[in-house]
């Protein structure tokens, strides 16, 4: 089991189809011996096959509600899109007050962070020129650093706002009385959940863990049912909406834009998000400040974790927060934007360490394409005839997986054996044919 | 080491669909190949201007790519109408572009003024009413 990823295969229910191998936008998904493995250096958690998949043969990982018991202190932080999953009136207090009675002794919200990114990205981009890209979605950070490596510097070097309200949170904690606590968040996407394990940009992740939104939420719904929940009283008096309207895809680029003055384009869905950042390597979208690239189609708010329509979840969010136009008042030096490291490339799709070999390499593979039939029918267990070609190249298939290729050797060894049947010791005498003649 | 050919597509003109695909595949061949995220992005950049510039302007060509250990090279080739004047041609905003293709937001006249200062190298031959060649160089930094 992986250890990078939070997206898993649960092999009893794969029936070897390849719809995910088709859809993955990394091509890091392969059927061998009827069963669909991921390879961990391409996967980026994105999600799109267990949204493929129709016998619910992949799933991800997350911590449970049970978890909170080995800590004296839990923490919970709230995703914005996490208002989306309820009435378009959500009250967020009384739905951060729902999230204490599930048994935490603190409730945050992301928003506050997320409207701090909003303010510094806009201090950002009027000292830097060129096309920035959000760094809040941690599949396109992971994408970029493994396909558009070359896209690396136009991410806006800050760090996401989940990250951020961590180390807020963190560093706020009384760790003298509460030594045992913990951080969940709770996620609307595995990919979140990737980056606590295996974060991008930073030494190690704040946060303990995370708590798939799908888990609390009919828990939620009963509390808020049947409950009191005046008693409980929350720390912050004041309700993040411009924060909160992130949760859906065009609430970032709507702040940034507020006056008209920064030019941003927001882009949902991860096979268009591919199509612009391949615009961008080409020296397109010129004059476009600020991408709001979320890997998600219509948001965060359509995070598989999610329970809500995301569209309606959509809806809820943007109908409960257009009419708010004020930030939160907060100090931005409480928030430590900066990464701790340069975002790295991931760099797998290498043919050879070595140039010389890599061009060799590349020589094979352009003969073993032109012998395939490019029909991309992914019986082989590969996306496509190129990928396969890639895989045996690097030793990874043997040709003869091609059902088109093995047709053919059998065909021809067919037509062999046809014609030796009809070669004869010279010793031997074609009696038998002759017999037959004259009858 | 021999120069490789990485690349060799016909262009047509006015074929606009096709606008970026040749600049896409040479940027997956240069990652296979292991070249550093600069050079690529340079490559990209330089190729999809040549792309378009067959697209837009010329009667049609081919577009093909060799690269070696020190050098990638693209080398457009088209057959006419030819640059009327060269100098000129490379100048920022300089464009020959009908309205038409400036209203599908191309014709700006950066085109070959981009070649130019992404390429450490660049060759122009042409001959008006016959044919362009143009051939951009990019050292490979190693």
């Amino acid at each position: 089991m992986s250890n990078k990823h939070s997206v898993l295969l649960k092999e009893d229910k794969c029936e070897g189809c390849t719809n995910c191998v088709k859809n993955c936008p990394t091509k890091a998904i392969r059927v061998h011996q009827g069963k669909a493995t991921i390879k961990e250096d391409l996967c980026i958690d994105c999600a799109e096959c267990i949204r493929t998949c129709q016998y619910h043969a992949k799933y991800a990982k997350t911590d449970d509600l049970e978890q909170l018991k080995n800590y004296d202190y839990n923490t919970a932080l709230l995703a914005p899109s996490f208002y989306g999953q309820f009435d378009r009136k959500f009250n967020p207090d009384k739905i951060k007050k729902a999230v204490y009675k599930l048994g935490f002794d603190e409730v945050w919200d992301v928003a506050y962070a997320a409207e701090a990114v909003s303010k510094k990205t806009k201090q950002f981009l009027t000292k830097h020129k060129g096309t920035y890209i959000s760094s809040s979605c941690p599949v396109i950070v992971r994408l970029i650093s493994l396909l558009y490596p070359e896209l690396i510097d136009n991410i806006v070097p800050f760090n996401s706002p989940v990250d951020l309200m961590a180390d807020y949170v963190d560093k706020k904690i009384d760790k003298k009385n509460k030594d045992n606590y913990s951080i969940f968040f709770i996620t609307p996407c595995p990919a979140k959940v990737t980056a606590i394990k295996n974060p991008l940009g930073r030494d190690k992740s704040n946060l303990t863990g995370a708590i798939s939104v799908e888990k609390v939420y009919p828990k939620i719904m009963n509390i808020i049912k049947n409950n009191n929940l005046k008693n409980i009283k929350i720390k912050q008096k004041y309700q993040p909406f411009l924060g909160i309207s992130w949760g859906q895809s065009g609430g970032e680029n709507d702040i940034l834009n507020d006056e008209g003055v920064i030019e941003t384009l927001s882009v949902s869905g991860i096979h268009n998000i591919k199509k612009v950042l391949d615009e961008l390597t080409r020296g397109n979208l010129k004059g476009i400040r600020y991408l709001e690239l979320v890997a998600c189609p219509t948001g965060c708010v359509g995070g598989i974790f999610n329970v809500s329509n995301p569209f309606q979840a959509k809806y809820n969010i943007k109908s409960n927060t257009r009419s708010k136009k004020d930030f939160i008042e907060q100090n931005l030096d409480d928030y430590n934007f900066k990464l701790d490291e340069k975002i790295k490339e991931i760099g797998a799709e290498k043919l050879d360490e070595d140039f010389v070999k890599a061009i060799d390499k590349l020589d094979k593979l352009e003969k073993l394409i032109e012998s395939l039939p490019g029909l991309d029918c992914a019986a082989c267990g590969a996306p496509d005839c190129e990928t396969f070609a890639e895989d045996v190249v690097n030793g990874l298939a043997k040709k003869s997986d091609c059902i088109f290729v093995l047709r053919k050797e059998i065909g021809d060894l067919a037509d062999k054996l046809s014609l030796l049947t009809h070669e004869l010791p010279p010793v031997m005498n074609d009696k038998e044919n002759n017999n037959k003649n004259n009858e | 080491m021999k120069k490789k050919k990485i690349i060799d597509s016909e262009i047509e003109k006015g074929d606009f669909a096709s606008g970026g695909e040749v600049s896409s595949k040479l940027k997956s061949l240069l990652r296979k190949l292991g070249v550093n995220n600069t050079d690529i992005r340079r490559t990209s950049i330089i190729t999809y201007e040549l792309e378009m510039n067959l697209i837009i302007h010329s009667e049609g060509g081919r577009l093909k790519a060799y690269i070696d250990t020190e050098q990638i090279s693209i080398v457009s080739d088209d057959k006419g109408p030819g640059i009327e004047d060269i100098d000129r041609a490379f100048e920022a905003g300089y464009s020959t572009a009908t309205d038409d293709i400036r209203e599908l937001g191309f014709g700006a006249g950066m085109g070959l003024n981009n070649v130019k200062r992404f390429s450490d190298d660049l060759e122009v031959e042409s001959e008006l009413g016959e044919y362009t060649k143009l051939k951009a160089i990019i050292n490979i930094e190693k």
